[in-house]
């Protein structure tokens, strides 16, 4: 007998995968899940947690590997297209999670199904295929070294269908480089985190989806009426012009000449955030010289993605989507590259190969530095290696895909190869947690140096990223965290307050990852809040109590914990939350930042003061966790040692 | 007869109008339920295709039931109580625009005059114009390429 799912939205199934023993289980969805952690990172959060203990090496058969999408994933509350991997990371070892848009998550909803949970290993490489709520695994040895677009290619002719959506990884995730990430419709990534070699460690090279199922929401004329008001928002009005105007048109490349207007360009190797030639990698040129169609992601209203065509010079036929503000940062200006045809080009082979471009580029970036420094030689690296040489990147790129020569190295992330390589260099391997910072810097924005140190996933921004300050949006924040704030909170070299708004972003972002939506809306434009979602969020599951927002609040709150939880009981703590010296002690040399350096102390005593953690140790608090329904977390914690008493005995 | 026109350089792909059209006919999100399919051809082909609402419409006459009739508006419209489900529509449109959903032909019936799918059409790819209008933006944008030779002296 089919049971029917107490709430809308979700298909109310899930899958079970165990490649060991090559069987597949459907199982129904558990309403508490849907009710304490929404869906999304929230939900994927409290199976990793329950399952993947400290002893489960991410490399191993038992590692899981968590499909997810979200309540409003598939539905038409704009954005919808998203879903995300989530992991215990290869690269960093601790908690793993990447978020991708496309089609995908989508239809993975439409096949039937929330959530798909994998674990084991298959001896022979394998693929997922998810046809109309049937599931069984197919021989994957003729995909096996393909790229992931002839992997695509040839899913859809075996499904005679191109309609037939594909996540899967390429020779990178392989080969186990630890930044591999998964690729799905073909361009779209689940970058950060390595969550490609955690797949490639399973032999599974992909995982297709077809389905023609319905989506059913629980108050339609209320989910229909909240869409149309938020196709409005997003598309007229202030945020609607500025959104077109920016994102529509130039994508997130757009970004390149503020960044650099504002000194928080990363620049050779973050060592600035200016850089010189910024318009031959800007927006005006991106437009006049390679775009040549505007996509988007599934039911969006943003439309930021971009094909671009390189017509001319040694990348001549160079034709993909992208690259992103990130890509062109962390292979380009952090590389001291101006060739945009060859960060085309190495955007390109990244995602062919399926490798996170952020990665990707920061460990290209070291290895510059190393050699610049005589860390490395020629000999060593098989070429000189010089700041600014685009081609030598560009086949740097493909040496770390096939982990070739040095590529072998540079496969492990900075951290590691900082610790193979000595000589000093892990002064140089810009990393948090052992991930590769992304294309902001904390000493121009201060708040994102307290992002980049608390993000649970490492040297990241989408878990917790203000623009507020970054764009100082005054009226916004005088809305959200009072008026007599909104004038340091909008400084971006002010640390003040930003330990509470950075631990509110963090909240909001936790809704939005486990919707799943996108961070345009709320990240910029900051147009979406906890209002907003107490609106939608009921409107689509039936789950009343998400119609208060401190009900949505608390659940954010429940998902951040959780997620904290996975890395204290790894043995993380304050002294983890930190950013590389360079941020720290040098100080920034050119731009309006000039002289700053990030001042995280203050900031990091407030986020844990705010989060109700211990300010010593980072740890949380019994307290806190129990507050948040988590009384079996803290217990497990207490056994690890790994939780603060607000008494000590 | 105004039908829903998508503008080939301006669709994005983002098959909004996919669960427009599925939330406005069935209530429920199914891009597989539209009236209104999106295409993609790699590397750079977006474009979102339904009923032309054709001067002779062949899936009119291929019907053997009589189940598809033009309203006095002039809306190529499935009647449902007349329709058997065979197909036969669905194999004479020559744009792939008619589907069988739940046993029964579905078609663009233009949401009566105001379709959902253009008003949320954020590139604004979908319009609802003559053709007549069509041709005219043509003239215009061929007009608007010649450039009259007192400017080039």
């Amino acid at each position: 007998m089919e049971v029917v799912f107490a709430y809308k939205g979700y298909t109310g199934k899930y899958l079970r995968v165990d490649l060991t023993r090559g069987k597949i289980v459907e199982l129904p969805l558990r309403e508490e899940w849907a009710r304490y952690y929404i869906g999304g990172s929230g939900m994927a959060a409290r199976i990793l947690y329950d399952e993947v203990t400290p002893e489960v090496e991410p490399l191993s058969p038992e590692n899981l590997l968590i499909f997810a999408t979200g309540p409003i994933t598939g539905t038409v509350y704009p954005p919808s297209g998203r879903y995300c991997v989530v992991t215990r990371s290869p690269l960093t070892g601790i908690w793993g999670e990447s978020h991708s848009g496309g089609y995908f998550g989508p239809e993975l909803k439409y096949a039937g199904y929330d959530l798909v949970v994998i674990q084991g290993r298959s001896e022979k490489p394998v693929y997922l295929a998810i046809d109309e709520g049937r599931a069984e695994l197919r021989s994957a040895e003729g995909l096996w070294g393909r790229t992931t677009a002839e992997t695509t290619d040839m899913i859809e002719e075996e499904f005679g269908d191109p309609s037939v959506r594909v996540a899967c990884i390429g020779k990178a995730g392989e080969r186990l480089v630890k930044f591999a990430c998964i690729i799905n419709d073909r361009a779209r990534a689940a970058g950060r985190t390595g969550v490609g070699a955690v797949m490639g460690s399973k032999r599974l090279k992909a995982v297709a989806v077809r389905g023609s199922g319905d989506i059913e929401v629980a108050d339609f004329d209320r989910t229909w009426e909240l869409a149309e008001e938020a196709h409005e928002r997003y598309t007229r009005g202030e945020w609607g012009k500025a959104s077109h105007d920016a994102l529509y048109r130039f994508g997130t490349p757009g970004l390149v000449a503020w960044e650099n207007e504002i000194g928080r360009l990363p620049t050779k190797g973050h060592s600035t955030g200016v850089f010189e030639h910024a318009d031959d990698i800007g927006p005006d040129r991106f437009e006049r010289e390679f775009i040549v169609h505007r996509r988007s992601c599934m039911n969006c209203r943003i439309q930021c993605k971009k094909v671009s065509h390189v017509r001319s010079g040694p990348y001549a036929g160079t034709l993909s989507e992208g690259p992103e503000y990130e890509t062109i940062v962390a292979l380009g200006s952090n590389c001291l590259v101006s060739d945009f045809p060859a960060i085309m080009r190495a955007n390109l082979l990244c995602n062919l190969h399926g490798m996170d471009t952020i990665s990707c580029g920061g460990t290209v970036s070291f290895a510059m530095e190393c050699f610049e420094r005589g860390v490395l030689t020629e000999q060593e690296l098989g070429m000189p290696l010089r700041w600014g040489d685009g081609d030598a990147m560009v086949r740097l790129v493909e040496m770390v895909a096939s982990r070739e020569g040095i590529g072998d190295v540079l496969a492990e992330g900075v951290r590691e190869a900082a610790r193979r390589i000595g000589k000093g260099s892990e002064r140089w391997a810009i990393h948090v947690k052992g991930l590769e910072v992304s294309g902001q810097d904390g000493r121009a924005h201060q708040s994102v140096g307290l992002t980049h140190a608390i993000s649970v996933i490492g040297g990241a921004h989408l878990r917790a990223l203000s623009s507020l300050d970054e764009l100082d949006y005054r009226e916004t924040i005088a809305k959200r965290y009072g008026e007599e704030k909104a004038k340091d909170i909008g400084d971006r070299l002010s640390t003040k307050y930003k330990g509470m708004l950075i631990k509110d972003v963090e909240d909001l972002y936790a809704v939005v990852d486990s919707l799943i939506t996108c961070k345009y809306g709320t990240m910029w434009p900051p147009a979406f809040y906890f209002d907003d979602y107490a609106r939608i969020l009921p409107a689509v599951t039936g789950i009343r109590e998400f119609s208060r927002v401190e009900e949505v609040r608390a659940a954010a709150e429940r998902i951040v914990n959780l997620k904290r939880a996975f890395n204290a009981r790894l043995g993380l703590d304050r002294k983890d939350d930190t950013l590389p010296e360079r941020f720290l002690k040098e100080p920034m040399p050119d731009g309006p930042a000039k002289g700053m350096v990030v001042d995280l102390k203050p900031m990091l005593d407030e986020y844990y003061a705010e989060r109700g953690w211990d300010i010593e140790t980072g740890l949380q608090y019994r307290e806190t966790l129990e507050g948040l329904g988590l009384v079996d977390v803290a217990e497990d914690l207490a056994k690890y040692g790994r939780v603060a008493f607000k008494k000590r005995p | 007869m105004p039908y829903v026109f998508c503008d080939l350089e301006k669709c994005t792909g983002c098959r909004t109008c996919e669960l427009v059209c599925s939330g406005v006919h069935e209530k429920v999100f199914n891009p597989k339920k539209s009236r209104i399919r999106v295409v993609r051809r790699e590397p750079a082909i977006d474009v979102a295709l339904t009923c032309r609402q054709c001067a002779d419409p062949p899936c009119m006459r291929a019907c053997p039931s009589g189940a598809i009739r033009r309203t006095k508006a002039g809306v190529v419209e499935v009647d449902v109580a007349r329709c058997i489900g065979c197909s036969l529509c669905v194999e004479a449109c020559p744009f792939g625009a008619i589907s069988i959903i739940e046993g029964k032909a579905a078609k663009c019936d233009l949401c009566g005059g105001d379709p959902a799918c253009v008003r949320l059409c954020m590139p604004e790819a979908l319009r609802l114009i003559e053709p007549g209008q069509v041709a005219a933006e043509k003239r215009l944008a061929i007009a608007q390429a010649v450039r009259p030779r007192s400017l080039l002296r």
